[in-house]
């Protein structure tokens, strides 16, 4: 009973790192950039959500904030990183620069938010504390229940926009030949942002939902579940939006479950020790493509 | 005067590609630029696109000076370029491929084009909820083609069509540019197949290292023998 208890817990850890898995392997597959503020973004609209709270305004306020902010900050993150390399040499997915700049990024963020919460862990006052009920004995808190269910549905909704839609075509053609998109009479410039937008609109919901499922944040929780999210989406498939789920769902139980067994210390190891062994035995992950790079949807 | 180029420079870094050239096409001529790899043909397309930005001359299309304006933008303004090897988008279907072609068009009933141009092409058709890497060469030519009409041009440029093609192939796909041609359709055909671009088109201009050496009708150029001998291939 403990051990399906557990198992629940970690699916619902999961869809939060599925949310961001999501937004790694967009970027991954669509420009062939590892987006290292994503971390911020997540701890940005985290912070933002519990400071606003704190300060007594309705969690939605802040929620919101939260949200517009992250979604600024990764149009700010294109601009410098992504446009930038892209305007001054060509080709911004060739090399590692736009993937430098992004960390320098990360480490601002991460450092203004210090500077003005300082570093200790803040508690989240959650409106939904008690919104759970019980089957069998199992216990379902209806926000992690929420996430779980959003994080399907956006990864369906985002599959849907990307075969069936006119933007869709034009992100799937920017990711296989920009130049020939272009071609075609698509504004790469103009596009291009719509997936940062993307990026902080899947972490700011995620960081949102992780205050409110765990009632804890620091400036270090993007760090966290970043990391993981990106062992969770090699083990997917980089660039594979279904793979994101897989892989976000698998490290959350991992994890849940290495905590149930072995303890707390150890977590690390199993999640990376099964992402590495995935890279040696099925180096493209669970359900990626044979191709590795530009061009995956 | 539907295509005016006026003294155009393209250089890449050092590379001076095309040299302070200029060429015009009339409505509803099809004129050929051929000339040996590394002559500068393709830039010359690229720069009419708006792929590469000139460092020196203009374009007018239309009656408008188009020079400054980007690619997409010419685009939406009837200038469509087939690029050489095609360039089909192999992670979508035969089907996407197209409404790719329709991306900038804001207006016109797109899915009965498509119905067209699979009643053209009826090998498209029957594939056309497959991914387009199953398609054969000369299947992804006609695709790219059909991908450029469906922009609803009003010219067409086309970059080494006939490259990797069969024979009979290469016959088809001429007589479809004549009668895309006959249909009102201006074409700028960069060709190494000179003799079939010089059977089919009204003009030819000859390039050599970024610079036009020759210019005129399909017969004069035939009768340079030195040119002939240089540039077309011994005729």
């Amino acid at each position: 009973m403990l051990l399906a208890q557990q198992i629940i817990n970690g699916l619902m850890l999961g869809s939060v790192y599925v949310m961001v898995a999501v937004a790694f392997t967009l970027t991954i597959g669509m420009l062939n950039f590892l987006n290292f503020t994503i971390p911020a973004l997540f701890m940005v609209a985290a912070m933002i959500t519990w400071a606003a709270t704190a300060a007594g305004f309705h969690w939605l306020v802040g929620a919101s904030l939260g949200m517009v902010v992250a979604i600024i900050a990764s149009l700010i993150i294109e601009r410098f990183t992504y446009r930038y390399m892209k305007a001054k040499y060509g080709d911004a997915t060739e090399h590692a620069l736009p993937l430098v700049s992004s960390l320098g990024f990360l480490i601002i963020f991460e450092h203004v938010v210090i500077m003005i919460w300082g570093t200790d862990p803040m508690s989240f006052n959650s409106p939904f504390a008690n919104a759970q009920f019980v089957i069998a004995g199992l216990i379902f808190a209806i926000p992690q229940l929420i996430s779980l269910a959003l994080s399907v549905a956006l990864v369906f909704a985002l599959s849907l926009l990307l075969k069936k839609t006119q933007l869709g075509r034009a992100l799937r053609s920017i990711a296989e030949k920009p130049d020939t998109a272009t071609l075609m009479g698509v504004d790469v410039g103009r596009i291009v942002p719509v997936v940062f937008m993307m990026t902080g609109f899947l972490c700011a919901l995620a960081g949102i939902l992780f205050t409110i499922n765990y009632k804890n944040v620091s400036p270090y929780i993007g760090d966290h579940v970043a990391t993981n999210a990106i062992a969770g989406m090699v083990i997917g498939g980089l660039g594979n939006i279904w793979g994101a789920i897989a892989g976000g769902l698998i490290i959350g139980m991992v994890e849940v479950l290495s905590i149930h067994f072995w303890g707390a210390e150890i977590i690390k190891v199993p999640v990376w020790g099964l992402m590495l062994l995935i890279l040696v035995f099925r180096p493209t992950g669970l359900f990626g493509h044979t191709r590795i790079g530009k061009g995956k949807f | 005067m539907l295509l005016e180029i006026k003294d155009i420079d393209v250089r890449y870094g050092r590379n001076h590609a095309v040299k302070t050239i200029s060429l015009n096409i009339e409505q509803g001529e099809i004129v050929t630029v051929l000339g040996a790899n590394g002559a500068g043909k393709s830039s010359l397309l690229k720069a009419v696109q708006g792929m590469v930005r000139l460092s020196g001359g203009n374009i007018i299309f239309d009656g408008e000076d188009i020079s400054r304006w980007s690619a997409p933008k010419r685009v939406q303004n009837g200038i469509s370029l087939v690029p050489e090897g095609r360039q089909i988008f192999v992670s979508m279907s035969v089907e996407d491929n197209l409404l790719m072609g329709a991306y900038s068009r804001k207006e016109g009933d797109i899915s009965a084009e498509i119905e067209a141009v699979f009643e053209r092409f009826p090998n498209l058709k029957e594939r056309r909820h497959m991914s387009a890497a199953v398609l054969s060469g000369g299947e992804q030519q006609m695709l790219a083609v059909g991908r450029a009409m469906l922009a609803r041009p009003k010219i067409m440029m086309l970059d080494e069509p006939s490259l990797g093609l069969s024979p009979l192939l290469v016959k088809q796909l001429f007589e479809l540019i004549k009668e895309l041609n006959d249909n009102g359709l201006s074409i700028l055909l960069v060709e190494q197949n000179t003799h079939m671009a010089l059977q089919y088109a009204d003009r030819g201009y000859v390039l050599e290292l970024g610079d036009i050496v020759a210019s005129g009708t399909p017969d004069k150029l035939l009768a340079d023998e030195k040119l002939t001998e240089a540039y077309l291939g011994g005729g």
